[in-house]
């Protein structure tokens, strides 16, 4: 079932904490700084904290709670999402350990708190947890410095992480790229709020245009797969799956027991459901981000563009050796681009524009090849090193990408200017990947994207 | 985990209308009406690596040999079930296997089949049941998958082996099992036979 994150207006921090570098202390710097809605805290004895009012205890708090972070060790955690949920609170959630990760007793915790909430029709994020960013409300509960790591702008990718620290490191790092996040939900140990939940609420999100789920363990998978068959025609969903299954353990006198424990391939069951597979982080994150940019692409044709002979030779290589077809371009489409090139450059496919490359001639070209419609898909390099080249080109992309026909992914080679560019390029919704490989790897992850719409529509025609 | 032994499951496989080597049940040589060369085997519920162990002989050309082989074979199994098979010719090796595990539920597996699957290790799962799409894509996943398209003078018919699967993935609908293996599947231009099967419930 979704739950309603996207709207929260009034958050209660119980467990605020004076001391520098408590938890209770993070949480509220954190919330102080960007949280649009109101903040309210518990405190069993001070009367302030950092300029905000504390309440002696929930029950004395007179307006409607949003959403309750809850900041205390397990057995007072409990009792605090007991009174909030009395309140009405509608999302709990408890941060601290201390629970079914140590064993029996702490599991007998967590199904008191699971149950004093469902009685109440609240749900629990957690525990043991990092909480959720929301940007787009400024929301914020996670242990995050805010020195030492970026906060993420809104944007299109949900990210749902069954580690809190794997996902608040890969979000300060494509943060920095420029990728913007519409969400990240920290599961914790899951004892109500799951991966199946987060991709139902994440699926009726407008804002969320992709969705990025680091996963080891999956509770109910039926439920699971029927969610992501559900959201996946509208969005696309990658996978990154951590863990190996442990049905190998059982009668491993068998061949497929053991193929199965030594096969990383979970690939084959994720593509049946419309998921597209990650093996690290990075894939995660460049899936994710190229999944909410770019549009997904039909066939295998691809043009490739550069300034740079060959970085569109390997780019080649990798394409072909993937399944790609980098074909000649026809003459006609070949004279049309050699009017424009350099007489030193090749109008055929990949097509080179060499160092005397302008920005200009990046629009032309790819307006040709999109007009041609020999091609299902463009890869162009922007290598912003040589002189014609400039951060202008960016007006150019972005709108093109927006109204160009044949879908485009963007590759840069470089260093820190290069850097600084790809990053206004995301942040203008222009797919752009900082090597050879990794964008080769996002463009197949369109096409990828395309197959499944495709099957997807013939299945549901038929 | 109990193994059911293979003659049962070979014999509930030729109900269900599963390719299998032509199979005779042996007590004396006698028993034997195939063709040669024929293979001889030991069917229990406890070995399952038979080839390490010498619970299975193959290529045996004659019934002089034949006859020979079986001597050998009850004074080192005795008590132990023997039959005898067709040898089939060599086709396309595979692997199809079905397993349930705890977090996904029930898997098909296809790969390279054979003496060196596990080395190899080019599988793919997907959860069952498959559709054809599904079937088509457990082809397209494999690195070997250029195969199905023939390779050096091996003929493969795509449509059988996509049948085989889509059968092989309803067989797992209807039944209960641990792990299953089909390896290897000989796969022909005109058809495919199940050499080995083994249940693990």
């Amino acid at each position: 079932m979704s739950i309603d994150l996207f709207s929260v207006n009034s958050v209660c921090l119980i467990g605020a904490s004076r001391e520098e570098g408590k938890v209770g202390s993070i949480i509220l710097k954190n919330l102080k700084r960007s949280f649009k809605g109101e903040i309210l805290l518990v405190h069993p004895t001070a009367d302030e904290i950092d300029g905000i009012k504390c309440f002696r205890n929930v029950e004395e708090i007179p307006h409607k709670i949003d959403l309750g972070i809850i900041s205390l060790p397990s057995k007072k955690a409990v009792d605090a999402v007991k009174s909030l949920s009395v309140k009405g609170c509608k999302i709990c959630i408890p941060v601290a350990g201390g629970f079914g990760e140590q064993g029996e007793e702490g599991k007998q915790l967590e199904m008191v708190m699971k149950e004093l909430a469902s009685k109440y029709g609240s749900r629990i994020i957690g525990p043991n947890c990092v909480g959720v960013i929301i940007p787009r409300i400024g929301l914020n509960t996670a242990l995050t410095s805010e020195e030492k790591s970026r906060f993420p702008s809104d944007g299109p990718v949900g990210f749902v992480s069954q580690s809190g620290a794997l996902g608040l490191l890969t979000i300060d790092e494509f943060s920095d790229f420029g990728v913007g996040f519409s969400s990240f939900i920290s599961l914790g140990n899951e004892i109500d709020v799951d991966e199946t939940d987060a991709i139902e609420t994440l699926g009726m999100d407008d804002g969320t245009k992709s969705i990025a789920l680091y996963i080891e363990k999956i509770a109910r998978i039926d439920d699971f797969l029927k969610a992501c068959k559900k959201v996946s025609p509208s969005k696309g969903i990658v996978t990154l799956k951590g863990g190996q299954t442990d049905s190998g353990n059982r009668a491993t006198s068998l061949h497929t027991g053991s193929l199965l424990k030594t096969s990383f391939s979970l690939n084959g069951i994720f593509r049946q459901n419309g998921i597209i597979q990650a093996s690290n982080e990075i894939e995660l994150m460049d899936y994710a981000s190229v999944l909410a940019l770019g549009k997904p692409i039909w066939g295998k044709r691809v043009a490739v563009v550069s300034s740079a002979g060959g970085v569109g030779v390997i780019a080649t290589d990798t394409l072909e050796n993937q399944g790609f077809k980098v074909g000649r371009t026809s003459d006609e489409l070949a004279s049309e681009i050699r009017s424009k090139i350099s007489p030193i450059g090749s109008p055929y496919n990949p097509i080179d524009m060499t160092a005397e490359a302008t920005n200009f001639q990046y629009e032309s070209v790819i307006n040709q090849i999109d007009k041609s419609g020999e091609f299902d898909s463009i890869l162009a390099f922007v290598l912003f090193q040589t002189f014609g080249v400039t951060e202008d080109i960016i007006e150019f992309l972005k709108s093109y990408n927006k109204t160009g026909n044949t879908p485009i992914v963007i590759g840069a080679v470089g260093g820190e200017y290069t850097r600084k560019t790809m990053r206004k390029m995301i942040e203008n919704g222009v797919p752009t990947y900082p090597s050879i490989s990794r964008s080769v790897a996002a463009l197949k992850t369109l096409e990828e994207r395309g197959e499944y719409l495709r099957r997807f529509e013939n299945a549901s025609s038929s | 985990m109990p193994v059911v032994p293979e003659l049962e499951f070979k014999t509930m496989l030729d109900k269900m209308g599963f390719h299998q080597p032509k199979r005779f049940l042996i007590n004396d040589r006698e028993d034997y009406k195939g063709e040669f060369p024929s293979v001889l085997k030991v069917s229990s519920e406890t070995i399952t690596h038979k080839t390490e162990i010498g619970a299975v002989v193959g290529d045996i050309k004659t019934r002089q040999d034949f006859k020979e082989v079986l001597k050998d074979m009850k004074r080192k199994f005795p008590g132990e079930t023997l039959y005898a098979e067709e040898m089939a010719k060599k086709g396309v090796e595979l692997i199809i296997g079905l397993i349930k595990d705890p977090m996904f539920g029930k898997l098909l597996l296809f790969g390279v089949g054979g003496f060196y699957s596990e080395l190899i290790r080019d599988v793919t799962f997907k959860r069952v049941p498959i559709d054809r799409y599904d079937a088509e894509d457990l082809l397209g996943e494999l690195k070997f998958n250029r195969v199905f398209d023939g390779y050096r003078g091996h003929k493969v018919n795509k449509e059988i082996l996509i049948d085989l699967l889509l059968k092989i993935s309803d067989f797992s609908i209807k039944n209960e099992f641990s792990q299953i293996d089909f390896n290897p599947v000989f796969l022909y231009e005109d058809g495919y036979l199940i050499i080995d099967a083994k249940l693990v419930v």
